[in-house]
């Protein structure tokens, strides 16, 4: 059963990157005709939009319409209204995740997007092998070893041209530098957060 | 003529997209622009970081790179990377026109004694090649044409969406109707061939996350590099071309079909039409899908 929270669609407008600009939304339905992942997802960015509107604030932050978003952005270009669209899906999908709904925590995108901080953050570099290799095994061991002998045959090849090296992660220098910067922008995030 | 910007290479420049790096300051160097590599640079963050953390800690990512920039010289930055593009021109961005985000990223900044005033301009390569350098000095390059070489130009999403057509991101393209892969294509000698999906999306990072949700995508556009009879498919973005090299033989085994077409960037075609080494210079032989159709055109 869904409930209606009619504060949702006001903390949605005033807190999601772009939820001021979503309150313009005229319904038009561009941005849903022009998805290319528009028939896999639970509702268009629309109707979801409508939702958000109506309340539906479970059913929003539950829909995989947050997961579906490949960042084309067609959305963006296309909107009448200059609804920013990937961001608001991209930011809902954030407050899914801070909110612990486990469709959200627990999908390919929480996964990646840790493992991929993980690498961002700490060697200041996306190594490609690091990251695949924690987003895999995040599936627990034995998913994560047949996921990786799915990929192994692409990381040889990578390999042999020259395009996966082997060896230590590539790093930041002054990675010390960068976690310093790091923790004081997620400090004056969580203060908006509050 | 010489002049010096300074240069986002990106994560991928370091692996999967390696030979976009080699290629392109092959090519460069033939116009006097040399690369000056950003100061220690890190990762962008892609289309995926602020999943987890929220916007302000990825946007500091790259205003790490900006003021790094900032700090070598006031020349332009260039990134030859889609994703990186983006993520460090909209940064930028916010930072000229949102004066709490400019604090804001300033305030983190400022954890390390650095500053950021949003005073540089941030642009993609691409860009570079057609309004500073021009397509037509891009010919006069060309010693070894690949003539009778059909190509398939493949933009994709993020090189040109969403800043190509926009004051900041220069004006310098349309969202559907990108020509500039094309003149490129041509200027090598080669023929840049009708092709319907020009600026269709691979799935980006969810095509490597979760490629039953996009194998679809990657399998309609490989049908129309078919149709369009081309040889071998050119593109500008990293992410593009590994996607659809590495997901080739799944589509195959899933769909029944039989593609197998070598995936390019501009970059390698025109080192090559320069005259440079086939491997050395144009990193022709890193292909996944080997491209020697491409190299055997080269006269
Ligand atoms: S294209 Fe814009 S105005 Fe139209 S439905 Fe989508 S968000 Fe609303
Ligand atoms: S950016 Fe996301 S929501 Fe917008 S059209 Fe592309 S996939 Fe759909």
């Amino acid at each position: 059963m869904s409930t209606y929270d009619l504060n949702f669609a006001r903390w949605v407008y005033e807190n999601v990157d772009g939820g001021d600009k979503m309150a313009l939304c005229m319904q038009c339905g561009t941005c849903s005709g022009s998805c290319p992942l528009g028939a896999q997802m639970d509702y268009g960015p629309r109707k979801l939009f409508m939702m958000v509107r109506a309340g539906l604030k479970d059913k929003v932050l539950e829909s995989n319409t947050l997961w579906n978003c490949v960042s084309c952005y067609n959305c963006v270009v296309r909107c009448p209204r200059q609804v920013p669209v990937k961001y608001v899906l991209h930011s809902l999908g954030t407050a899914a995740v801070r909110a612990g709904i486990p469709a959200a925590t627990k999908s390919d995108n929480a996964r990646f997007a840790r493992a991929f901080w993980w690498s961002a953050s700490k060697l200041g570099r996306t190594d490609e092998r690091i990251v695949t290799a924690l987003f895999y095994f995040s599936y627990g061991l034995s998913k994560g070893f047949k996921m990786a002998m799915a990929n192994l045959p692409v990381a040889l090849g990578l390999v042999k041209t020259k395009r996966m090296h082997i060896g230590a992660p590539y790093m930041c220098k002054n990675k010390g530098e960068l976690k310093t910067i790091l923790a004081k922008a997620a400090e004056i995030e969580a203060r908006h957060a509050k | 003529m010489t002049k010096t910007m300074n240069y986002y290479p990106g994560c991928s420049s370091q692996g999967s997209g390696i030979h976009l790096d080699t290629s392109l300051k092959a090519v460069m160097g033939k116009f006097g622009i040399s690369f000056r590599e950003i100061e220690d640079w890190n990762c962008c963050g892609a289309s995926v970081g602020h999943i987890c953390q929220g916007h302000l800690p990825v946007a500091a990512l790259s205003a790490r790179n900006l003021a790094a920039a900032a700090a070598a010289g006031p020349e332009d930055v260039v990134s030859p990377c889609a994703a990186c593009y983006l993520n460090t021109h909209h940064t930028n961005e916010e930072i000229r026109n949102n004066p709490e985000m400019k604090a804001e990223i300033n305030e983190a900044l400022g954890a390390v004694g650095k500053s950021y005033d949003g005073s540089l301009k941030v642009r993609h390569v691409c860009e570079v090649l057609v309004k500073d350098v021009g397509v037509e000095a891009l010919k006069s390059k060309v010693t070894k044409p690949l003539t009778g070489l059909k190509v398939a130009g493949w933009v994709g999403c993020q090189t040109v969406r969403p800043f190509a057509n926009t004051e900041a991101g220069g004006q310098w393209e349309t969202y559907d109707e990108p020509s500039f892969l094309d003149d490129f294509i041509n200027a090598s000698g080669a023929t840049a061939v009708p092709f319907k999906a020009k600026t269709k999306c691979c799935g980006g990072s969810v095509a490597v996350m979760s490629p039953d949700k996009t194998l679809e995508l990657i399998k309609d556009i490989l049908d129309e590099v078919k149709a369009s009879g081309a040889q071998v498919v050119a593109t500008p973005c990293p992410l593009c071309l590994t996607n659809m090299e590495m997901y080739q033989p799944e589509i195959n085994k899933r769909y029944g079909t039989d593609f197998n077409f070598p995936v390019v960037f501009y970059s390698q075609l025109l080192a090559l039409a320069f005259g440079m080494d086939a491997h050395k210079d144009a990193g022709l032989h890193q292909g996944l899908i080997p491209a020697d159709v491409v190299v055997a055109a080269a006269k």
